[in-house]
């Protein structure tokens, strides 16, 4: 590679050499490259400022934005909660339990029983262990021995129709 | 205005105290503008022009210029010193360069720039046009559009070796550690593109 057969073609190159842009840009130069970087700085701390001050809300479904699998994770576990939730209420782990020793777990309430089908030891004792506001309405025995009167039986006759 | 320093090929690399460069990069890195813009001052009728001399158009340079000296400051945290701060901020603006030049491929625009009053007095050119142009001022611009043509007809990787060497004056090593490449290449590169530019400029180049 003989540079010299080039010689002619390098003079002929140095002419850009003299190729000059506007009269005084190089003075504006840096100030500009200067301007834009700091307006980036600015705009960067304008993004973060947005950023913390919009509320935890808005930045939770950011985050679903920037990170689909998130979303994605995120509704699967509401939709497992959920099922799990339908699954629980059709399914009761413990039936109503008897209010009273010896009854029947079905009946409920004391409104619903008749005073033969009350157990007869707790009606004698008169005493209502429960803490259900509901037992405190219903008979209890007389603390001196006299039998409580309303459990006295009626005798009803249907009038003639 | 004159780009004396692309005009003085001898004298590209800064020798002029190293250490204060690295103070002023350190500084820079800490988020001190005043420095970074006496880097910028100092490299930037470098890296214009040679921006310029790629592109052939001002505003694309002055454009990609100015997004190379963000660039370097955004990216001057990772500036370790493996290379001088020179030659790592000309790798950014020619890769820069160059990528714009790929995605530009088929809107060749020229904006030249204007031909300093140097220029009438270099003996060479004057020669080189004198016979072709009664007219001076027409023959040289008639000459650079030409020469801008013929350079925008190369390829990117041999125009930019041609405009490294024998526009700007980089030695081989040099334009190796800017692109990346051993010295090998960069022979066969300019030698390629010197025997290319020959052929599409013959009538302007006649045995002195």
């Amino acid at each position: 590679m003989n540079e010299d057969n080039f010689d002619t073609l390098r003079r002929l190159l140095e002419l850009k050499r003299h190729e000059v842009p506007p009269p005084g840009y190089f003075n504006r130069f840096s100030s500009q490259v200067l301007v834009r970087i700091r307006a980036g700085e600015a705009g960067e701390a304008r993004a973060a400022e947005r950023v913390l001050a919009t509320s935890w809300w808005s930045n939770f479904f950011q985050l679903f934005e920037l990170k689909p699998a998130f979303a994605g994770a995120f509704a699967s576990a509401l939709c497992l909660l959920l099922v799990f939730g339908i699954v629980y209420a059709d399914r009761p782990e413990s039936g109503p339990q008897p209010f009273l020793p010896g009854t029947d777990p079905t009946v409920t309430s004391f409104a619903a029983m008749t005073p033969a089908a009350m157990p007869s030891a707790t009606y004698d004792a008169g005493v209502m262990a429960s803490n259900n506001p509901a037992a405190s309405l219903q008979p209890v025995a007389s603390l001196f021995g006299s039998e409580n009167p309303l459990a006295q039986p009626v005798s009803f006759s249907p009038s003639g129709n | 205005m004159i780009m004396a320093e692309s005009a003085e090929p001898a004298d590209l690399e800064p020798a002029a105290a190293p250490v204060a460069e690295m103070d002023l990069v350190r500084r820079a890195q800490r988020g001190d503008l005043e420095a970074y813009d006496e880097l910028i001052q100092r490299y930037q009728q470098r890296i214009y022009a040679t921006v310029y001399h790629m592109t052939s158009n001002h505003e694309d340079a002055n454009d990609l210029a100015q997004d190379s000296f963000i660039k370097a400051f955004q990216a001057l945290k990772s500036f370790k010193g493996g290379s001088s701060f020179y030659t790592w901020l000309y790798r950014i603006a020619v890769n820069k360069t160059i990528n714009f030049l790929k995605q530009r491929k088929n809107r060749i625009h020229m904006s030249l720039n204007d031909l300093d009053f140097n220029t009438e007095n270099n003996p060479d050119l004057v020669a080189l046009i004198s016979e072709k142009t009664p007219r001076r001022d027409a023959g040289l611009k008639e000459l650079q559009e030409k020469l801008n043509a013929a350079l925008l007809k190369l390829s990117e990787p041999h125009r930019l070796v041609v405009v490294l060497h024998d526009v700007q004056g980089h030695s081989h090593e040099e334009i190796a550690e800017i692109m990346d490449c051993n010295i090998g290449t960069v022979r066969s590169r300019l030698f390629y593109a010197r025997q290319q530019l020959q052929s599409l400029l013959t009538d302007y180049l006649k045995p002195t």
